[in-house]
């Protein structure tokens, strides 16, 4: 079912003239890594204070609730790309190991912001007050530390696997021909 | 060459470094934004510019030195394949300037917290920034569609 709708999407109009355009590919892929930077740069810095290890003399809050907005905007923009670099390509990062392990990764994510968001990010006032970051807090961001840079490691990891493809497309290639 | 560069003999080598690479240019540059971003009024505001480049300044720093030995050890495991790919000489271009105009222009505006200025200077860097990104992953584009091998 998922083949099925990878093989879809790929044959949509939009994605078939993305694929087709010689630099379409390599340019989204730059803005998918520009986004990657800004928004990298505030998890980062959102988890390292809740770790205690960066802006020490800044209120948690003052990191965690300001830097909200601009981090959402930033994972849209982020994802954005990356669908439209997967829409491209749908059928072969289907095979691809590193693209599953990149989604895996990114279901775990969701399932820690699921986990953490109102036990630990939305919390930070209550931080502030109390002066102890606890226990949870700190296991929250070493958890998104790790899960983002595999996100991040297993993308680069796309890269390197090649087509040929499964079966399916062979089986393609053997009967009619383009394809 | 006599001597092999010890980085070709092992296939794992060449895509874990450039993780590293791309951590550590997320970090740096991402963190210098941080403070572009306070300078065109977005994310940290109750932090100045100067007191937020302040707390980032170590990250910015560690960023950067991971980035550039990581991009040293990318570059020495085939340096004939960069010298001939334009791209490469792009990034390089936009790198250098980045990182001068950085600790020179860049540094001097965030410094003084002149209220509302600054927001040209936080386009240019990001900008610059932007560019390196755009240069890199053109490398490997033309790499692959250049076939510099057989030049």
């Amino acid at each position: 079912m998922i083949l099925s709708f990878a093989l879809w999407i790929q044959a949509t109009g939009f994605f078939t003239w993305l694929r087709g355009s010689g630099y379409a590919y390599p340019i989204i892929l730059s803005l998918h890594m520009v986004t990657l930077t800004a928004f990298g740069a505030m998890i980062l810095m959102t988890d390292l204070r809740l770790l205690g290890l960066a802006m020490r003399t800044r209120p948690v809050a003052d990191v965690l609730d300001q830097l909200r907005v601009t981090k959402r905007c930033g994972l849209a923009l982020m994802v954005t790309f990356g669908v439209l670099l997967a829409g491209c390509k749908a059928e072969e990062y289907y095979y691809n190991i590193f693209f599953r392990l990149k989604m895996t990764t990114l279901g775990l994510l969701i399932i820690h912001s699921l986990t953490f968001r109102r036990s630990v990010y939305r919390r930070a006032a209550l931080m502030d007050e109390t002066g102890i970051i606890p226990g949870n807090a700190k296991t929250a961001a070493v958890l998104s530390l790790a899960l983002w840079i595999t996100v991040a490691c297993m993308g680069r990891g796309i890269g390197y696997i090649e087509p040929p493809l499964g079966i399916h497309a062979a089986l393609r290639y053997l009967c009619g021909g383009a394809g | 060459m006599l001597i092999e560069n010890p980085l070709n003999s092992s296939e794992l080598a060449f895509p874990i470094l450039e993780c590293f690479h791309i951590v550590g240019f997320a970090i740096s540059v991402g963190t210098i934004w941080l403070v572009d971003f306070r300078l065109l009024g977005f994310g940290m505001l109750r932090e100045s510019p100067s007191q937020l480049a302040k707390d980032t300044f170590f990250w910015t720093l560690g960023g950067l030195i991971l980035m550039l030995f990581s991009g040293l050890m990318l570059f020495s495991s085939g340096p004939e394949d960069y010298y001939l790919n334009y791209a490469f000489d792009f990034k390089m271009l936009f790198f250098v300037s980045g990182i001068i105009f950085n600790y020179t222009v860049h540094r001097r505006t965030v410094q003084s917290d002149a209220p509302g200025g600054g927001k040209l200077v936080a386009c240019i860097s990001i900008g610059l920034w932007s560019l390196v990104i755009f240069g890199g992953i053109f490398i490997g584009f033309l790499n692959s569609t250049l076939d510099i091998h057989h030049i």
